[in-house]
């Protein structure tokens, strides 16, 4: 392939603590909270009164009021109003391909700077009026007289004062994510045990992050929260094997426990080239070399919803001509500890990697102390549109702190899709 | 060098409103069974004290209902006018102590000048200071300065001076003060829609409950058809317009002009010039407008 002209340094990044859904950020709206981490980032890099190239970002539950979000969080920061900004959404794909886009943009040489962005609240969601009643009043708004008014307003139903309340569930299945992940990890024979082992090493990473001061120069403290209010430090397997089920039934093997909590949060990332960063005293933390997204048939129940970064990375390895065991670290977002599993499993499976990817062998397996180093979804909790800056944030400057190595991030997301990247220091 | 009175306890705003509040209404005292402090008790001076309360931390619900109302973003920081509500019951208290010179609820805030020396963390506990000075002789009356200070470990943070006047017996003699410059030119802005509950909602998340802004009733006895918005708000909500902008550091002037009548519509406007912010706020409209507030925000 040919030689990207130049590369996306990341530069700095910030995010808020993570909270519980109607916990701490009860109160705060999407805008409150990545215009936060916004100004965190700001402040943290010394760019205030700077015009970038671009901010984009996004949220998955967004009012329809927020049209503008990216925007006019922006607004309410110390960043220079002059600043174009745009609004980008792939479900919990949306904050690694906010990153994908700015990157791009920088490598065209389209702008020299620019941050990747990422918000979601499961508290401040958005309720919309029953579709009965939109119907109504659609008619009576587009009624030419006062009679056609009455009578729109006739078809009026007791029932449909009842709102819609978003729910967590793939729009063209009707099942939860949870029950799609339940599915797979029955497919794959994902265990209990595991699923818990994974979750309390997630907890105790994270911790440790916190505890070593990693986190300080990463997070900034909002709304009287200092660390990321689903972590618990003493988790254990034997507390986690405690748990009841909550998805695939009685013989289920996901619980609240190694599944992530509905949560709040916001994140950013300033990207820019190498040359701007250094005019302003901003050292390289890593370079975004290369991405790949997939998608997978889940509708046609031909492959596990959850499944697609099981696809993307053996192509992005392919084209960079790199093998699974080439990453000093692996991020990968643990929405469920079964879909981590379900795809580590895929990428040692033969019988997959024949039929389904089309490799004559197993990408095989990768040192699992190289994962998820500082914890990972199921301890930080897992905002939707948040969770890929924080990840891209945590890998950079992992990778500048152990003085280069390359490093590998892989989110699933809604709508049967994947977002992977390569980072390289 | 006035007289600290230390306070333990935030003074109970509903005790304060009981024991001034309808007294001031024109026409209530015709009820002649409410407890009424006779004028002859007043003072002639100010009260030479400063009341005193430290470790005042702001509750972060009451942050948030504030930051919704008034237009501010949720931060971690203190919107710049925050200290001043939670300071309000001390202020309330120095003014319906039976020594001040007059009854607080009748009084009509003019003008307000807050410096920020500081970002101020929301979780930070503030000692908060109240002190009234300067009484002057003022063209409508006579007019006196409310001076609150805010610091931390010792470190002024905050400080705020309010212009209050007492409508009648002042010297005709005295000078105009002049409020801040307003530039000729101020750019296009914004036009906002305020609701007729906005004095309500306002009330409930500042505690401020004059009732000139709660009610057509409680203004008719003030003189007005409809409640006015609290001057403190639009002060608020014109800060609220310019975040992004303020810097850590900084003093925003206003003077109150013409009161904006509630439901309404106001037109903002603002011009930088030299680092300052000139603004103010209008009514909707081309042309000879009422000038309801101009302000100007200085980095320091």
């Amino acid at each position: 392939m040919s030689p990207s002209p130049r590369q996306a340094v990341v530069l700095a990044s910030n995010r808020i603590p993570f909270a519980r859904q109607s916990g701490p950020y009860a109160r705060a709206s999407n805008q409150d909270m990545l215009t936060a981490a916004l100004d965190g980032l700001v402040d943290r890099a010394g760019i205030a009164g700077e015009r970038l190239g671009e901010v984009a970002g996004g949220a998955v539950l967004k009012h329809s009021r927020d049209f503008n979000l990216t925007r006019e969080s922006l607004l309410g920061t110390r960043i220079a109003p002059e600043t174009p900004a745009c609004d980008v959404g792939q479900a919990c794909g949306t904050g690694l391909e906010a990153a994908i886009l700015v990157a791009n943009k920088i490598a065209l040489g389209q702008v020299e700077s620019g941050i990747a962005c990422g918000v979601d609240s499961t508290s401040d969601a958005p309720i919309a009026i029953n579709e009965g009643l939109r119907g109504v009043l659609l008619e009576i708004n587009a009624a030419r007289s006062n009679l056609d008014r009455v009578r729109a307003l006739g078809k009026v139903r007791p029932g449909q004062i009842v709102p819609e309340i978003p729910r967590n569930e793939e729009p063209r299945t009707g099942m939860s994510m949870g029950e799609h992940a339940a599915i797979m990890a029955r497919e794959w024979g994902i265990a209990r045990e595991p699923q818990d082992e994974l979750a309390a090493v997630s907890h105790r990473n994270l911790a440790a992050a916190y505890d070593g001061g990693f986190e300080d120069d990463l997070v900034t403290a909002y709304l009287g929260l200092e660390r990321d209010h689903n972590l618990r430090p003493d988790s254990t397997p034997e507390q986690l094997a405690k748990l009841d089920p909550v998805f695939g039934g009685a013989e289920g093997t996901m619980t609240a426990g190694n599944s992530t909590p509905l949560s709040d949060g916001a994140s950013a990332v300033l990207l820019g080239t190498e040359e701007w960063g250094a005019e302003r005293g901003l050292a390289p933390l890593a370079r975004l070399v290369d991405a790949e997204t997939a998608a997978i048939d889940h509708v046609g129940a031909r492959e596990g919803l959850l499944m697609a970064p099981a696809y993307a990375v053996p192509r992005l390895l392919a084209r960079r001509g790199l093998e699974l065991q080439d990453f000093d670290l692996y991020e990968i977002h643990e929405a469920f500890a079964s879909q981590v599993l379900c795809t580590l499993a895929a990428w040692e499976d033969p019988v997959f990697c024949r039929e389904r990817l089309g490799r004559d062998g197993p990408l095989g397996p990768i040192d699992r102390d190289r994962l998820n180093v500082r914890g990972g979804s199921l301890a930080a909790g897992h905002p939707f549109a948040a969770t890929g800056g924080r990840i891209v944030g945590n890998l950079a400057k992992l990778l500048s702190a152990r003085g280069g190595g390359r490093g590998l991030i892989s989110i699933c997301a809604a709508g049967g899709q994947g977002v992977v990247a390569i980072l390289e220091s | 060098m006035a007289r600290v009175r230390e306070l333990a306890t935030m003074p109970s705003l509903g005790g304060l409103y009981a024991r001034v509040g309808l007294g001031s209404i024109p026409g209530a005292s015709l009820l002649g069974r409410l407890p009424l402090l006779p004028a002859s008790r007043r003072g002639a001076e100010l009260p030479d004290e400063r009341l005193r309360l430290a470790g005042v931390v702001a509750d972060r619900d009451g942050v948030a209902r504030y930051a919704r109302v008034c237009g501010f973003t949720l931060r971690d920081e203190l919107p710049g006018t925050y200290p001043h509500v939670m300071s309000f019951p001390l202020q309330l208290a120095l003014m319906a102590s039976g020594s001040f010179p007059f009854s607080p609820l009748g009084l009509v805030h003019i003008a307000d000048e807050i410096t920020q020396h500081r970002r101020v963390g929301a979780g930070e506990p503030l000692d908060l200071e109240v002190e009234a000075v300067g009484l002057r002789p003022h063209p409508k009356g006579r007019a006196f300065t409310l001076v609150v200070r805010a610091s931390a470990g010792g470190e002024p943070v905050w400080e705020e001076a309010g212009t209050i006047l007492r409508r009648g017996g002042g010297g005709t003699d005295a000078v105009r003060e002049p409020g801040p410059p307003v530039p000729e030119e101020l750019g296009a802005g914004a036009e906002w829609r305020l609701p007729g509950d906005l004095g309500r909602r306002y009330a409930a998340v500042s505690g401020d409950r004059n009732p000139i802004h709660l009610h057509p009733l409680g203004a008719r006895a003030f003189g007005f058809s409809r409640p006015i918005a609290h001057g403190m708000w639009t002060m608020a909500r014109c800060l609220a317009q310019l975040e992004g902008r303020t810097g850590d550091a900084f003093t925003v002037a206003v003077s109150f002009r013409k009161p904006v009548l509630l439901p309404g519509r106001v037109c903002f406007a603002m011009a930088e010039h030299g680092g300052r912010i000139a603004f103010a706020l209008r009514g909707p409209g081309a042309g000879e407008t009422p000038v309801h507030l101009r302000g100007e925000l200085r980095p320091i």
